[in-house]
């Protein structure tokens, strides 16, 4: 249970310092934060207190201790998917900052509706 | 027999070997994404006459289904990924003359990598390779967006990667929660146990994924980023975003409601939202000075419209949004190619800046005319087809509350008519003094094939829709049959 109320309260700050904040790196952490999360909560979804690897080659393993290995293959895609945005993320924020000389998203003003 | 997963293999091959042939030659670059989309459009025919006899599931890596991840080769998967093929090998043309500037082997990259996104999108049959494959599109549109380097170009990306991350994140937590509750991920496997949870415990995940799908899609509240995506990106982009990247998103998120929830009460919600997105739309393009946000914004409204259409939920229904997202994706890629190249020429995004184009450019003007009438929907072009279709289940329903919503429908295409044709006579009928004394330019070779090709889908299909009749009726029974799609996949 606690190890669910802590990625649901990552998610939630991330999603605050997405919405609040005006700094575009801080943004981006939150982001970072809001991804990682939704990691711990995936990976929530396969744990077994105590559980150990589900490998059947060994013996004497009781296959109800055996810790589901979907969602972890599912993180580790997840978090090359996060790498990638964060790495996009972070080079735009780099050619913003040539342009506006700032990264105060109140700033950074060029496009209206 | 050629396996569909070549359909994704192939395109995502050749995208990595893009940096080998480099080596070669640098020319080569720029050939390799029509080579690829040629191929996939060879395949997408191919095999048509085989999912029209049955639909089939391939399961990869030898994995029986459930446990591995499956491609669902069906009528609704087999024509979009078809169209996905032939818009993107035509915009490929295009861009083999319109991308000069810039590290253009990476764009040859991008752009293919973003097909590839695509056309798994449409194939797929497992929940979290549907998220895989929307990141690769999503990743690569984010960077093609910003591809230009200049100041609109990166602030709109920027702020496209910002929401759609969130997006995707949502996608993610509904996933999560689904694997929590029935410990599988294929979406047969979900769509057959899906009614003996507790509706509320469904309700969660579900709002999730359609609301991190409708980012993507530009559904209303969640489109503040596709005005300023599409209008900054380099034309080619913009018409390949808006002719099949935001399709994709709409594609998801009728998937998700038809097959794998089967939440049919939900549709009543849906046809309002996306009346309201057509209405939003098409007022907000009204009002634009710059003609590729008016662009952007018209996407926008008829995104609305092929929701509705699909709200209406009956097999006409499907299929006239069918037909609609074929008509838009040929309609808006002519358009943003003619744009990127009249922009070319003049060198503003202004509408004024187009006037006297009708005499310098005349094709290209043409190509214009012609995309924007069957935008409109006027006959014989391939918009008035789908508009009528649309129409005529709409009012098969017989349902009081929905001939209103159709009136609305109806004066969102008026409104859509009064700023298109405004476009138009600015291009044909006022004089810029400037250019007057110009020479006419005859067009590039590399843009009159494609824009020449996409005239003749236009009329052609316009004067017979018959010629997808088929395919698309058989497609919208299958998104309508619910439990033909999980015994195909889990016999």
């Amino acid at each position: 249970m606690i190890y669910y109320t802590a990625a649901i309260g990552l998610i939630i700050i991330g999603l605050y310092i997405v919405l609040t904040k005006r700094n575009l790196i801080k943004v981006i952490i939150g982001l970072d934060l809001f991804e990682t999360g939704i990691f711990i909560l995936l990976v929530c979804a396969g744990y077994i207190k105590g559980g150990t690897a589900p490998i059947f080659s060994k013996a004497k393993v009781n296959p109800s201790m055996m810790v589901d290995p979907v969602p972890q293959a599912l993180v580790l895609t997840a978090i090359v998917i996060g790498v990638a945005t964060l790495a996009l993320a972070l080079s735009l924020a780099i050619r913003l900052y040539h342009h506006y000389g700032t990264l105060d998203l109140r700033k950074i003003k060029e496009l209206k509706w | 027999m050629v396996s569909p997963i070549l359909l994704i293999a192939i395109p995502l091959g050749l995208t990595f070997c893009i940096p080998l042939f480099g080596f070669i030659s640098k020319q080569i670059a720029k050939f390799i994404p029509v080579l690829g989309m040629l191929f996939n459009l060879v395949v997408a025919i191919s095999l048509i006459p085989q999912v029209m006899e049955a639909p089939f599931t391939v399961s990869l890596g030898g994995f029986p289904v459930p446990f591995g991840i499956n491609l669902v080769v069906d009528p609704l998967a087999v024509f979009l990924a078809g169209l996905i093929a032939l818009v993107g090998l035509l915009i490929s043309i295009y861009a083999t003359y319109y991308i000069k500037k810039g590290d253009t082997q990476s764009y040859h990259m991008l752009y293919l990598l973003l097909l590839v996104g695509a056309t798994g999108i449409v194939l797929t049959g497992d929940i979290f390779n549907l998220f895989v494959f929307f990141e690769i599109l999503c990743i690569s549109s984010y960077a093609l967006v910003a591809y230009n380097r200049d100041k609109p170009g990166i602030e709109a990306g920027m702020k496209y990667l910002i929401q759609g991350t969130v997006g995707s994140g949502l996608i993610l937590i509904g996933i999560a929660l689904l694997y929590g509750q029935f410990g599988t991920l294929n979406i047969a496997h979900i769509a057959r146990y899906i009614h003996s949870a507790t509706p509320l415990s469904v309700f969660l995940p579900m709002a999730l994924l359609i609301t991190g799908f409708g980012v993507e899609a530009a559904i209303l509240p969640l489109n503040a980023w596709l005005p300023d995506a599409h209008s900054s990106a380099p034309s080619s982009i913009s018409a390949i975003l808006s002719g099949i990247a935001i399709k994709m998103g709409v594609y998801a998120v009728i998937r998700i409601i038809f097959t794998l929830f089967g939440a049919h009460s939900l549709l009543h919600y849906v046809l309002f939202i996306g009346l309201l997105t057509l209405l939003v739309g098409e007022f907000a393009a009204f009002r634009q000075k710059n003609i590729k946000r008016m662009l952007a914004y018209s996407s926008t409204g008829q995104i609305g419209l092929i929701i509705f259409a699909f709200g209406l939920a009956s097999a006409m229904g499907i299929k006239g949004a069918l037909f609609q997202i074929t008509a838009h994706a040929f309609a808006k890629a002519l358009l943003f190619l003619a744009v990127g190249y009249m922009i070319y020429h003049s060198g503003s995004m202004e509408i004024d800046s187009l006037a006297g184009m009708g005499k310098k450019i005349p094709l290209v003007s043409i190509a214009f005319t012609i995309g924007v009438f069957s935008l409109i929907g006027f006959p014989p072009f391939v918009g008035f087809a789908s508009k009528f279709l649309i129409v005529k289940a709409t009012l098969a329903q017989q349902d009081l509350l929905l001939t209103i919503f159709l009136g609305f429908v109806l004066l969102a295409t008026v409104i859509e008519g009064a700023y298109f044709l405004k476009v138009i006579q600015t291009i044909y009928f006022k004089n810029n003094k400037e250019q007057e004394n110009q020479p006419q330019h005859s067009t590039s070779l590399a843009v009159a094939i494609p824009i020449c090709i996409l005239m003749v889908l236009i009329i052609g299909i316009g004067i017979y829709p018959e010629m997808l009749n088929k395919i698309l009726s058989s497609a919208a029974s299958m998104l309508l049959d619910r439990g033909g799609y999980i015994r195909s996949v889990l016999p």
